[in-house]
């Protein structure tokens, strides 16, 4: 059996696959992290340019384009980590763990922090922020007069090998990959940046943390079409059968299944977010 | 792989999605970069309520050309949908359910309830497009059209739980749902597809608009 089609059984059970992907992150290093210290400004995160490029998307309906155009675009260099989120949270009160709304950020928004200002030893400062919102995550990014990565960007990028633009035969990132993928969250998340980056010079797409995207809301694969799965069906059993771009590319699926299974005030042990920007002229 | 591990996964599902008490938000702060009051939550000094939907700070544009923002709904029922104007399937349906839903309200209630649409279309749905559109469906003073920017409107879609997609032909994919807010913009029921459930709606904005 193709690692397809057995996705294909799993996802109209969505939230078997909201938790699989919540659940599937792992750090790439087993090292203890180091205690807590007092927040210091954090260095700004380096932006790293990805050139324009295609994206294909992984599934689509007869509708859909078969390929998307992305401008060159840049990239934070690592996902958005403790320290930093701390430094928001304080300059927006609104956005902390006891006075934040439910509507944009459900009970487990930033549960593993200590305190509304204090990170605590669960959150080390340079440790990747988790348990963050679609909301929380987008209000941090225009904080920084930054943005989230569309679905597109995200993907465009995260395709690169460790030494090439295009990462789908990089042996050794699949084996990373796979390998993370199949161990349980760890309950402190490691550090950023320590996995090795990619061609573009960016690391942790793969390996840390699942990452919010801008238009997350745009995969519908499941959602309502758990309901009335006339919409899935169309994906998988009409269009998607000849649709899908690489069926191989199960890492993929999965986080096209968590994009469609998430609301935007979910917020899970192992999805966090990193910051995109227009390049310049 | 993914056989072994699903059980395990099952474990970890639980999205919390309950309602919590909390504090009320301060006023946003000002932004250190770039000297803008941000944040979809808690405007300032807006009292809305934790879960009322009018936090959401987004700028939208009614078909008269004017600015609008969400809370100025607040005080009336409002049954809300997302929609775009060349929309040639659900959105004309939905339409028609809301008038047929107004029909059925409670007459205090009735002349009380707002009828908003909210466009998909950033590009397409300005002002005089939507101007258009309350002309050729009859939509009287109490229908108030808005388009927005994208972020607008990806927030509002998001706090609505409406997902959408701009297709490779201009159109849009996207979940039918109509919501119902109270007066003081929480949401006290939605109706998700095309069919049926207008005799529980109307129950549930009379019951809310008391």
């Amino acid at each position: 059996m193709t690692s397809f089609s057995r996705l294909r059984r799993l996802l109209p059970t969505g939230l078997v696959l909201a938790g699989l992907l919540a659940g599937g992150a792992a750090g790439a290093t087993a090292t203890a992290p180091s205690p807590a210290r007092p927040a210091a400004d954090p260095a700004p995160v380096a932006m790293r340019r990805i050139p324009a490029g295609v994206y294909v998307p992984l599934l689509r309906t007869p509708k859909d384009p078969a390929q998307v155009h992305v401008a060159s675009y840049l990239l934070d260099e690592r996902p958005v980590t403790n320290a930093e989120f701390l430094a928001f949270v304080t300059a927006q009160p609104h956005w902390q763990r006891s006075m934040v709304s439910r509507l944009f950020a459900d009970s487990s928004y930033l549960e593993n922090w200590a305190g509304d200002r204090e990170p605590g030893v669960q959150a080390p400062l340079n440790s990747p922020v988790v348990r963050v919102s679609w909301f929380a995550a987008r209000a941090y990014a225009r904080w920084v007069s930054k943005r989230l990565p569309s679905t597109a960007e995200w993907e465009l990028a995260a395709g690169a090998g460790y030494t090439r633009p295009d990462g789908r035969n990089d042996e050794q990132l699949n084996h990373d990959l796979y390998a993370w993928l199949a161990r349980p969250v760890p309950d402190i998340q490691p550090a950023v940046a320590r996995g090795r980056p990619n061609f573009y010079g960016v690391h942790d797409l793969h390996g840390l943390v699942w990452e919010w995207v801008d238009d997350f809301n745009s995969a519908m694969v499941t959602g309502e079409s758990r309901g009335d799965s006339g919409l899935e069906r169309d994906l998988f059993c009409g269009a998607g059968s000849v649709g899908a771009k690489d069926t191989t590319d199960f890492a993929a699926f999965m986080r096209l299944a968590l994009r469609s299974s998430l609301k935007a005030n979910n917020t899970t042990t192992a999805l966090g977010f990193r910051c995109a920007k227009d390049p310049t002229p | 792989m993914i056989t072994r591990l699903a059980p395990l996964f099952l474990l970890t599902a639980s999205f919390a999605l309950g309602a919590g008490a909390a504090a009320q938000p301060t006023a946003a702060a000002a932004c250190p970069h770039c000297q803008e009051t941000t944040a979809p939550a808690a405007k300032t000094g807006a009292a809305f309520s934790k879960e009322s939907i009018y936090q959401l700070d987004a700028r939208f544009t009614d078909d008269s050309g004017h600015a609008f923002t969400l809370g100025e709904l607040r005080g009336r029922p409002v049954v809300l949908t997302m929609f775009f104007a060349s929309c040639g399937y659900a959105c004309p349906l939905q339409v028609t359910d809301m008038q047929a839903l107004r029909a059925q309200l409670p007459a205090g209630v009735r002349e009380r309830t707002t009828f908003v649409l909210v466009s998909f279309d950033v590009v397409h749905d300005t002002s005089a497009v939507l101007a258009q559109y309350r002309a050729q469906r009859s939509l009287d003073g109490q229908w108030t059209l808005l388009h927005g920017t994208d972020d607008a409107v990806r927030e509002l879609a998001a706090l609505l739980g409406v997902k959408y997609k701009q297709e490779a032909d201009g159109m849009f994919s996207h979940s039918n749902v109509l919501t119902l807010l109270n007066p003081q913009g929480e949401i006290v029921h939605q109706r998700i597809g095309l069919k049926g459930g207008l005799d529980e709606a109307a129950a549930a904005l009379a019951a809310a608009a008391r």
